[in-house]
């Protein structure tokens, strides 16, 4: 079996005195989505975070690929970084409220792709419209765009960098219903079409149910279940 | 009687050489001790109706129509009449209860506050709305004064925000997006806070959300908005149950039980509306004269439906 494209072992956190989790463990394959559930102040965020290098864990390895993180060299770890990324609940806070919609998905391009001008407009132009965006939308700044049309941004602005893991934080619930199910089933398409894997990070368990592979409960500080739900991996 | 009618009200923004119609011709009718629901995605107006009526938009906004509060005509009033309802007979729960709370004040300070602002007795306010906490389920109000607004989870700060607005006994509650963002435990808090609300105190209410579990629960009747329209209007289990317009039977569908399926497209630019039906371009239904002609609000089966086939199943 091909090694998953992340194995969290034995993860604790603690603030101070304040012990957040101890020995979180799981693992996600490629084209995977893993659920994560948990009550609010439950730790989920802060793994999240500390798989994307936000937050450092008090103990325990993060093995992207086999290779753990948290020993890993400077070099080493800046290489990885673009392809481990997160999206929260608040997605405009990702953005740059003084630029235009187009200019802040192209942003992370330009730092790293080394494209020219006119290939970096014209893919940043393909991903807007992978991800349903309009030409309207793209002229905008973010204070003028609704909720649901940020995240498309956040997830256009994402995948423009391959990634092969995103943490995915309550990305929709500070959206409507029907606006929900749109950016939940955006992203299940973004997945069959690049194989990238999921941990979707949710207090919501009907959501859960419907778009993830399996669900990882977390309760008092660690995992204490992993549910299976049928649904076939497409690698 | 009705507590509150609002006929024909339409509000647009002036941007530039642009207007957004945020709000068209709406019209509903609120009755003694009746919740009405307002729903309907982010954008489609629920929140201008809420605040025109308490007349409470920026000077861009062009508002028309008529709003009566007890047959009293609210956009005729002058600035010192309005005082006296705003806030008082009429209160508003903000849609970002955050946001409406100072977080450099203690609760306790906060609370005082706002019966200093409305000129009430500061210490007689404070009894009462201490007496309201202990019923709508905050346990150990008096400590719960000595901390600061950000000591306290969503839940708490809503019903915090709840005991204030209630506190100077209203007539009419608005309430805008009471469950945003709240985690499930927090969003069943507010249904029990709001069937409370409702049933012991016998509150008239505005419910904006577009939580439909909280709405089925605690509303009434539902007017469903797409658009700055109302498409729909019924009771609230016909409404969410058995929806009849093709935008309501998408809302429902949406929602992760029944199926997680999305509705196509988005909604339509508000500075340049579509010709006939707003909803055409992502109706499953629609046929030719969706395209020409504009729906006007019909009667069907006791309540109001705007699409051309009322009797769609
Ligand atoms: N101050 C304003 N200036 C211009 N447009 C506005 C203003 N406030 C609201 N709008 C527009 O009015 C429409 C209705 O908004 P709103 O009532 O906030 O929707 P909802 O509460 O249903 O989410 C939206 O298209 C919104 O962008
Ligand atoms: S009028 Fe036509 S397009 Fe509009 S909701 Fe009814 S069927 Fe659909
Ligand atoms: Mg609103």
């Amino acid at each position: 079996m091909s090694l998953p494209i992340l194995a969290v072992n034995e993860l604790a956190m603690s603030f101070g005195t304040l012990e957040v989790f101890r020995s979180v463990s799981f693992s996600v394959a490629r084209g995977e989505t893993l659920g994560l559930f948990g009550k609010s102040g439950s730790g989920k965020t802060t793994i999240g975070k500390c798989i994307v290098g936000l937050e450092r864990p008090t103990g325990g390895e993060i093995r992207v690929q086999g290779a753990n993180i948290l020993n890993m060299g400077k070099k080493e770890f800046r290489k990885l970084r673009p392809k481990i990324q997160i999206i929260f609940q608040h997605p405009e806070t990702s953005l740059d409220p003084r630029m235009k919609a187009f200019e802040n998905l192209i942003e992370p391009l330009k730092l790293h792709s080394g494209l020219k001008q006119d290939a970096l407009l014209k893919w940043g132009e393909e991903l807007a419209e992978l991800t349903g965006l309009r030409p309207e939308h793209l002229a905008r700044y973010p204070i003028q765009l609704s909720g649901g049309e940020i995240q498309r941004i956040v997830l256009a602005r994402i995948m423009a960098l391959s990634p092969d893991f995103i943490v995915a934080d309550e990305p929709t619930s500070m959206l409507d219903v029907s606006v929900q199910a749109q950016i939940l089933r955006l992203m299940q398409k973004l997945q069959r079409e690049t194989g990238v894997s999921y941990l979707l990070i949710s207090h919501d368990l009907e959501v859960l149910r419907k778009v993830c592979h399996r669900i990882a409960y977390l309760d008092n500080g660690t995992i204490t279940s992993i549910e299976n739900i049928k649904r076939d991996v497409k690698r | 009687m009705s507590l509150l009618e609002i006929k024909d009200l339409s509000v647009e923004f002036s941007a530039r050489e642009n207007t957004v119609k945020a709000v068209s011709h709406v019209f509903f009718k609120v009755r003694e001790g009746e919740t009405l629901g307002l729903i309907g995605e982010s954008g489609s107006g629920k929140s201008v109706i809420g605040l025109a009526l308490l007349r409470l938009l920026p000077a861009n906004a062009n508002v028309s129509g008529t709003v009566l509060f007890q047959g009293q005509d609210l956009f005729s009033l002058r600035p010192s009449e309005l005082r006296k309802i705003r806030g008082k007979r009429i209160s508003l729960m903000p849609q970002n209860p955050a946001g409406a709370l100072n977080p450099v004040l203690k609760n306790r300070l906060q609370i005082e506050e706002v019966f200093e602002e409305r000129g009430i007795d500061k210490k007689e306010g404070m009894k009462k709305s201490l007496r309201l906490m202990k019923k709508l389920l905050l346990r150990d109000p008096e400590k719960l004064c000595d901390l600061y607004p950000h000591q306290l989870s969503g839940g708490m700060r809503q019903r915090l925000i709840a005991c204030m607005s209630l506190s100077f006994e209203p007539e009419l509650m608005i309430a805008d997006e009471p469950t945003k963002g709240l985690d499930p435990e927090a969003k069943e808090g507010a249904v029990e806070l709001f069937t409370k609300i409702k049933n012991d105190y016998g509150k008239t209410m505005l419910l904006i959300t577009h939580d439909l579990d909280l709405a089925l629960e605690v509303c009434d009747r539902i007017a469903v908005m797409y658009a700055g329209e109302i498409v729909e209007l019924d009771k609230a289990s016909k409404v969410l149950n058995a929806p009849s317009h093709p935008y309501t039977k998408g809302l429902v569908r949406a929602q992760p039980r029944n199926g997680l399926v999305p509705l196509s497209g988005q909604s339509p630019s508000r500075i340049s509306l579509p010709e006939g039906c707003f909803f055409h371009e992502r109706c499953r239904y629609s046929n030719i004269e969706c395209f020409r002609k504009h729906p006007e609000m019909k009667n069907h089966n006791g309540g109001w439906i705007r699409c051309h086939f009322q009797s769609l199943q």
